[in-house]
């Protein structure tokens, strides 16, 4: 399984000189199986480019949507296969009582949001809830879970052979209760995330900046740490950055998760902050490249 | 992890009731006591931490939830059960075994949990009826 990092920006897109080490995509991670499939976690802007490099005459190709927060889903009218004949798009996400998932994404491609709708995509594009059980796509097997978000949201623990990535990009499992303190049961997406071989995980804010941002679904570092030492994961991909926060500041920010990761045990060389083009290879040679 | 994965709504609740000052019980879908809170030990006498998850026959007998007349009240007829087997809220004036042996009349609140993909579990909020205003009333 290869994992390669489109936006691993939060909110909103944040593009700029500032930013560019670090990237100002908002969310799109692509999972490039051993049988050929490719996954794609997330639709946010990164997903343009992604669709840009894509091969023509792939297979379905599958996007598995956390939420439909815009940030997650903004890029999909920018998406170049959506507007390809040939292609084939099944879009995963969560379900709700209120519309369907094809109604609630059709929200934001149609008018007056979009020169388009979704029924005049010339693409074959499917909408799909994500099953309560794991389901199959390809060699890889995919697994589902509500987490502690703003809203109807996912994580997804993906799984090809030996080797799973868990992905929880919106995610706020310290809201209300003390992470260090909880039994793992009562965890939000513990059981996605336990002794992932890759855990891509929301670190939005300092712990300075958290007390102003509790309830708004997203993780401070001491709690993105947290969190991945609880649930043991191989590695950790700290995810979603703030828009305020540019290059140098997420160089300072990503100091103190090292540090913390430290003083918990962890290996320096097993934590990273997502930065667009980096891919991760995960199975037998596990190595961490720079695109 | 020893126990099975709580569904998120059942963690989001848990996280409620430890933040708030009145006591309340949480249970899942089969009416297994998942939790209660600091407020509802202090009342009961005993915190959570001490008592630990509780199977239905084991909190009902203990707590003994007692009609005006010291008579047990059927398990099935408690607000909480009410409120897992209805889907519905429930609202009932009952009395409980507290601290120290006392026998407190309390007004129990029962909601049900519902999500997406079924009942998670209910949630009981109580207030020692002393406490409740002139106005309440048995719901039943």
């Amino acid at each position: 399984m290869k994992v390669k990092v489109w936006g691993a920006r939060g909110s909103v897109p944040a593009p700029g000189p500032e930013m560019n080490r670090y990237g100002g995509n908002t969310s799109c991670v692509q999972l490039m199986l051993s049988d050929g499939e490719t996954l794609i976690l997330d639709a946010g802007t990164g997903i343009r480019s992604l669709g840009l490099a894509l091969k023509s005459g792939m297979p379905t190709i599958n996007i598995l949507l956390t939420h439909l927060h815009l940030d997650h889903i903004q890029g999909l009218m920018f998406f170049p296969p959506c507007f390809k004949t040939e292609s084939r798009i099944t879009i995963w996400g969560p379900a709700s009582p209120e519309a369907t998932l094809e109604h609630r994404v059709a929200r934001y491609i149609s008018a007056p949001l979009s020169p388009v709708e979704v029924r005049e995509l010339p693409c074959d594009v499917s909408f799909l809830d994500t099953p309560a059980s794991e389901w199959e796509i390809g060699s890889a097997r995919i697994r589902a879970g509500s987490v502690t978000h703003r809203g109807p949201t996912l994580g997804y623990r993906i799984t090809e052979g030996d080797t799973s990535l868990c992905y929880i990009p919106d995610h706020e499992p310290g809201l209300g209760a003390a992470l260090e303190d909880a039994e793992p049961e009562w965890i939000s997406g513990f059981d996605l995330a336990h002794r992932a071989d890759l855990l891509i995980h929301d670190c939005q804010y300092t712990d300075r900046e958290y007390p102003e941002h509790i309830g708004w679904g997203h993780s401070p570092v001491s709690d993105a740490i947290s969190f991945g030492r609880l649930t043991e994961a191989e590695r950790l991909l700290l995810f979603h950055h703030d828009p305020l926060h540019d290059d140098e500041f997420l160089d300072t920010l990503f100091d103190d998760a090292v540090s913390r990761w430290e003083s918990g045990g962890g290996a320096p060389d097993r934590i990273q902050l997502a930065a667009e083009s980096i891919e991760v290879e995960l199975g037998p040679t596990r190595e961490l490249a720079a695109g | 992890m020893d126990g099975a994965q709580k569904p998120l709504e059942l963690i989001l609740a848990r996280n409620l009731l430890t933040s708030i000052s009145t006591p309340a019980f949480l249970v899942d879908s089969a009416g297994t006591l998942m939790f209660y809170n600091e407020a509802a030990g202090a009342l009961l006498g005993m915190p959570f931490e001490e008592a630990g998850q509780m199977e239905p026959d084991e909190w009902s007998s203990r707590f003994g939830p007692l009609d005006d007349d010291g008579e047990p009240i059927p398990f099935e007829s408690l607000p909480l059960t009410v409120a897992l087997r209805e889907g519905r809220p429930y609202h009932a004036n009952l009395h409980i075994h507290a601290a120290e042996g006392s026998v407190r009349a309390i007004e129990v609140s029962a909601l049900p949990i519902t999500a997406e993909r079924g009942q998670s579990g209910a949630m009981a909020i109580f207030w020692p009826a002393d406490m409740a205003g002139d106005g309440a009333e048995d719901g039943r």
